[in-house]
């Protein structure tokens, strides 16, 4: 497609001026706005919108996931009675991978995105802060929402205040458990009988095999990245 | 004592009539020391050069044309402009806080520039801009009534321009050097055809005196000579740089040319300066070609209804030139140099030609 | 007339020789003996982007532009090699930051060539979406800062109050308002229901409509003409020689596009024309992206009238189709590209950006990671272009090229 070399005559000339000068005086006069008086209106954002993160302590299983995808390291795991994930605000940035990763669908996002910390150090956020939406201040008497409906974008105000927490379904996942696939390949370190959690891996001295105790095994996956033979995976439990 | 009374007598001889307020004025004359007071403040000339049309409401109009401008330009933007200096009323005290703001800045002179020359000419170019305000009429009150005003207001008006080189040639910056020398060209560009253009008109009423071309419009100026009018409204956007011929401050090519150095209270201080030539140039306009200060009589006003038509007027012209700082982008400054020498000088003689063929039939 | 200089010692400005600027003091001292003028226009400038630009003028006209790249450099090809193929996807978004889906899928796709991942028809529809939405980002973007640098603070406001509409789509579809980091290997990270492809359907038409204001108080202003036209000009062969990439190539008579040349994804199914200008001045560079947004709005509504249905995530990857919430970690956290070197050519909003991945078959992390943007390609054009003008074009072709510096340092 050729874009043609433009030379405007002078009739064209001032066309164009008159053109360019109706647009400012008509929009002078019944302006198009777009503007949203923050913080006293609120934007209304889909529920897919990524957030402040929130945490659910009973799903999670400790296993490691979000602090090792984390493209930032800003998950670091702290220890309580188990091992749960705190938050460094200051690397943070928002990109969800951790929401993806976790197998039990124990973080989940929320429509908050405006906190203002007082100092650095408040935002690295312990377990404790994230297992509910940060507390926010909230001035805002309106929600904004865009209305693009035939070629028209208005923007719609309503006297209500939005909601910021965001329910949505835990992610369905099989669940797996931990298995041996060559025990005859097995050094015997015992790395993976230390790392589990629940205790569920016994070395057997005599068969110089592994035992995994199945109903103790939440699949957590510690083992599988801690065998140095690389000889354990996550299987599907039928 | 006599020469108190000797200034009473003349203070009196020529005091400004208002009749809305005539009893306070009486009463108040009564008294012996407050009538000294009350005669200097309404005699005319005081009153024409101190509070209007003169430095009252320049300053209330500053405080008003920053606000305008930028609420006007938000508007056709798409946006909504300054609203929260005082959220009752919209923030239409923004200017007030800028200025305020300004006065606790820190003013830097940095080392290479020339020290008194750099404090002293931002105070010095006030006085081209301000003698202008003493010979201009609005009725009766006037500063100084002369048969030359025309040519002396614009005599004045040329010398502000020297002024501004001399702003950037103190600062001693290599952006303020390439500002000075393209205010220099500017210069050059509108100042020829704007002089033929004025001169057009002093031809069209026959006199140089303001009160002559007053009574000489009973058709406006604009439509006795139309080709002067568009000259002089497009040397009013060159001449106190305002879009699209904002070569000389360029903001993004040559960070803000002469100004560039200038921070704290000198900053405020030049940046009024533009605003207060198109103030002085738009009372100019409104006198040549809009008709003045004539407009229907209000009795009660007395001699103050002139001075509110002129003040009308003179701010509906600023406010129709303030749109156009929204539609135009800026002209490169060889193209503008080639519109002044160009259009601008063949338009201001078909001017000339017009208006003395008008004026010798008037 | 001719012209000939005194031999007069002139001593320069010690500030030219105080800051570090990578200039020799030769040039210094012959620039002055000949009577040029040497401007810095630096880093902080209003006027410059962020990059040091040393222009010698003489007079009002320029005769050569030294640019000095670099302030905005982080490091990002190095930082790459010590981060998993997945993290690096965030890293390589950031340089630029509107265009942030055409980089992620020049990236992506390196790593499925590399292991040989087939992606479902209704992903490469999604993918193709979100990268025409990010082309129109970012030319949006580049006419908002040309009309910011000729003074024009109007078409400043417009396309940035358009492109909240374009951020609106993205927040519909992927949830971020940019750097959406959707785009995974092997498909995208979550599918989009047909309400949401409804509604971009119709931004669509509502960015058309405000498009047109915008047209008639910029694009056709008889002042932004006067300053873009015959500007700056390249003809074809020196566009050529000087290995100038994307719309500024296209502005110069030369018709190459990359998604015509070797498509991918599907846009060899659908029919769009590639526009071509010939006088190579810095208006026809403007004419050729404004009317490259209205060929990727018609791109994006044959998509939305032609997606199929099916799965978004390839069956390589993940079980789930739909979702790869909970499996991400176990499907892509650890895959280790087989030994070699895979390269994707990929048309980014300003030109062709050139992934390169060097893998040596044992780590999963990447050995070496090769990014060329387009910014960094077409630098030399740009400066050539700008020999002979006066200094007040220096704004106006720094504009019409679009030239982003972080994107150019990376």
């Amino acid at each position: 497609m050729m874009i043609k070399k433009v030379e405007p005559s002078l009739t064209e000339r001032i066309k164009d001026h008159i053109d360019a000068i109706t647009t400012a005086v008509i929009q002078a006069i019944k302006p198009d706005r777009i503007t949203i008086e923050y913080p006293r209106e609120r934007r209304r954002y889909p529920e897919v919108f990524r957030g402040f993160i929130v945490f659910d302590k009973n799903r999670c299983i400790s296993c490691f996931r979000c602090a090792q995808i984390c493209p930032a390291n800003a998950i670091k795991m702290e220890f309580y009675d188990k091992y749960y994930p705190s938050i460094d605000y200051t690397k943070c940035i928002f990109c969800h991978f951790c929401v993806d990763s976790c197998p039990t669908g124990a973080l989940k996002t929320s429509k908050v995105h405006d906190v203002a910390f007082k100092s650095l150090e408040e935002m690295h956020l312990h377990t404790t802060q994230i297992t509910k939406v940060p507390d926010i201040v909230r001035e805002d008497k309106v929600t904004v929402e865009y209305e693009i409906k035939g070629g028209e974008w208005k923007l719609v105000r309503k006297k209500e205040l939005d909601r910021l927490e965001v329910e949505v379904p835990p992610p369905v996942v099989k669940p797996k458990k931990a298995s041996c696939k060559e025990p005859e390949s097995c050094l015997g370190c015992r790395l993976c009988v230390a790392i589990c959690p629940q205790e569920a891996i016994k070395f057997d001295r005599e068969k110089s095999m592994i035992k995994i105790d199945i109903d103790k095994c939440v699949g957590c996956g510690l083992c599988v990245r801690q065998c140095p033979m690389q000889i354990l995976e996550l299987k599907v439990v039928e | 004592m006599g020469i108190v009374e000797y200034l009473y007598g003349i203070f009196t001889s020529n005091m400004i009539n208002i009749p809305l307020i005539k009893p306070i004025v009486d009463y108040l004359m009564g008294i012996p020391g407050v009538n000294f007071i009350v005669a200097l403040i309404l005699w005319r000339p005081f009153f024409a050069i101190a509070i209007a049309p003169g430095l009252g409401v320049l300053m209330l109009y500053l405080l008003w044309i920053v606000y305008f401008e930028r609420k006007l330009t938000a508007r056709v933007q798409w946006r909504v402009g300054p609203l929260e200096v005082c959220r009752p009323i919209r923030g239409l005290i923004q200017a007030l806080a800028d200025g305020i703001r300004y006065f606790f800045q820190e003013a830097i002179v940095h080392r290479e520039a020339h020290r008194p020359y750099f404090i002293q000419l931002p105070i010095l170019a006030f006085i081209p801009v301000l003698i202008p305000i003493m010979f201009i009429p609005a009725g009766e009150v006037v500063g100084i009534k002369s048969d030359y005003a025309i040519q002396l207001i614009v005599a004045f008006l040329a010398l502000i321009p020297i002024t501004i080189i001399a702003i950037g040639w103190a600062s001693n910056s290599r952006f303020a050097y390439i500002g000075s020398v393209r205010e220099a060209f500017m210069y050059f560009a509108y100042e020829v055809p704007f002089v033929i253009a004025v001169i057009s008109m002093i031809f069209l009423y026959g006199s140089g005196s303001l009160y002559v071309a007053v009574e000489k419009q009973v058709v406006p100026g604009a439509i006795l000579n139309p080709v002067a009018f568009i000259v002089y409204i497009i040397a009013m956007l060159m001449a106190t740089s305002r879009l699209p011929f904002e070569i000389p401050e360029a903001d993004q090519e040559i960070a803000f040319g002469p100004f560039v150095e200038y921070s704290g209270i000198l900053f405020g201080l030049v940046m009024t300066l533009a605003y207060e030539k198109l103030y002085i140039m738009a009372l100019l306009f409104t006198i040549l070609f809009l008709g003045g200060w004539s407009g229907p009589a209000i009795p009660i006003l007395g001699d103050l209804a002139p001075v509110i038509w002129l003040v009308l007027k003179t701010v509906v012209v600023i406010s129709i030139l303030v749109i156009v700082r929204s539609i135009y982008a800026r002209y490169r400054l060889d193209q503008a140099l080639r519109l002044g020498w160009s259009s601008m000088l063949g338009l201001s003689l078909v001017s000339l030609i017009i208006g003395v063929a008008v004026g010798w039939v008037l | 007339m001719d012209e000939y200089y005194l031999e007069v010692p002139v001593e320069p400005p010690k500030e030219v020789r105080s800051y570090f600027i990578p200039i020799p003091p030769e040039y210094v001292e012959e620039t002055y003996r000949t009577d040029d003028f040497l401007v810095l226009v630096g880093p902080q400038h209003p006027g410059s982007g962020h990059m040091r630009l040393i222009v010698r003028v003489h007079g009002d006209i320029i005769k050569e532009v030294i640019p000095d790249p670099g302030y905005v450099h982080r490091c990002v090809e190095k930082l790459a090699e010590n981060r998993l193929y997945i993290q690096n996807i965030p890293l390589v978004e950031r340089p630029a930051i509107m265009d942030a889906a055409n980089l992620n899928l020049g990236y992506v796709r390196a790593i499925e060539e590399a292991l040989d991942i087939e992606v479902p028809e209704r992903a490469k529809y999604i993918r193709v979406i979100l990268a025409e939405l990010c082309r129109i980002g970012t030319h949006l973007y580049d006419a908002a800062i040309l009309a910011v640098f000729i003074g024009h603070t109007t078409g400043f406001m417009y396309p940035f109050g358009v492109r909240e509409l374009i951020c609106e789509a993205l927040v519909r579809m992927t949830g971020a308002r940019f750097t959406a980091s959707f785009i995974i290997p092997g498909g995208v990270r979550r599918d989009v229901d047909n309400k949401v492809l409804k509604s971009v359907y119709d931004i669509t038409f509502a960015i058309e409509k405000r498009l047109k204001t915008f047209e008639k108080i910029f694009v056709k202003n008889p002042t932004v003409v006067a300053r873009l036209k015959d500007v700056g000009v390249l003809t074809k062969e020196e566009a050529i020689k000087y290995g100038v990439v994307g719309p500024f190539l296209r502005a110069s008579g030369v018709e190459y596009d990359v998604r015509k040349v070797e498509p991918y994804e599907v846009y060899d199914e659908l029919t769009w024309e590639v526009p071509v200008a010939d006088a190579g001045d810095g208006y026809s560079r403007f004419l050729v992206r404004v009317n490259e947004i209205a060929q990727s709005l018609n791109i994006i509504r044959q998509c939305i009238k032609r997606i199929p249905e099916g799965r978004v995530i390839s069956d390589q990857i993940c079980e789930n189709g739909k979702d790869i919430r909970g499996n991400l970690f176990d499907s892509l956290a650890n895959i280790v590209l087989p030994a070699g070197e895979y390269t994707t050519l990929t048309e980014c909003g300003r030109g062709t950006a050139i992934f390169t991945i060097v893998s040596d078959g044992e780590s999963n992390t990447p050995y070496r990671l090769r990014l060329l943007t387009p910014g960094w390609l077409y630098l030399r054009g740009f400066m050539e272009s700008l020999k002979g003008e006066r200094l007040a074009d220096l704004q106006a072709i720094y504009g019409s090229f679009g030239y982003f510096p972080p994107e150019a340092d990376r």
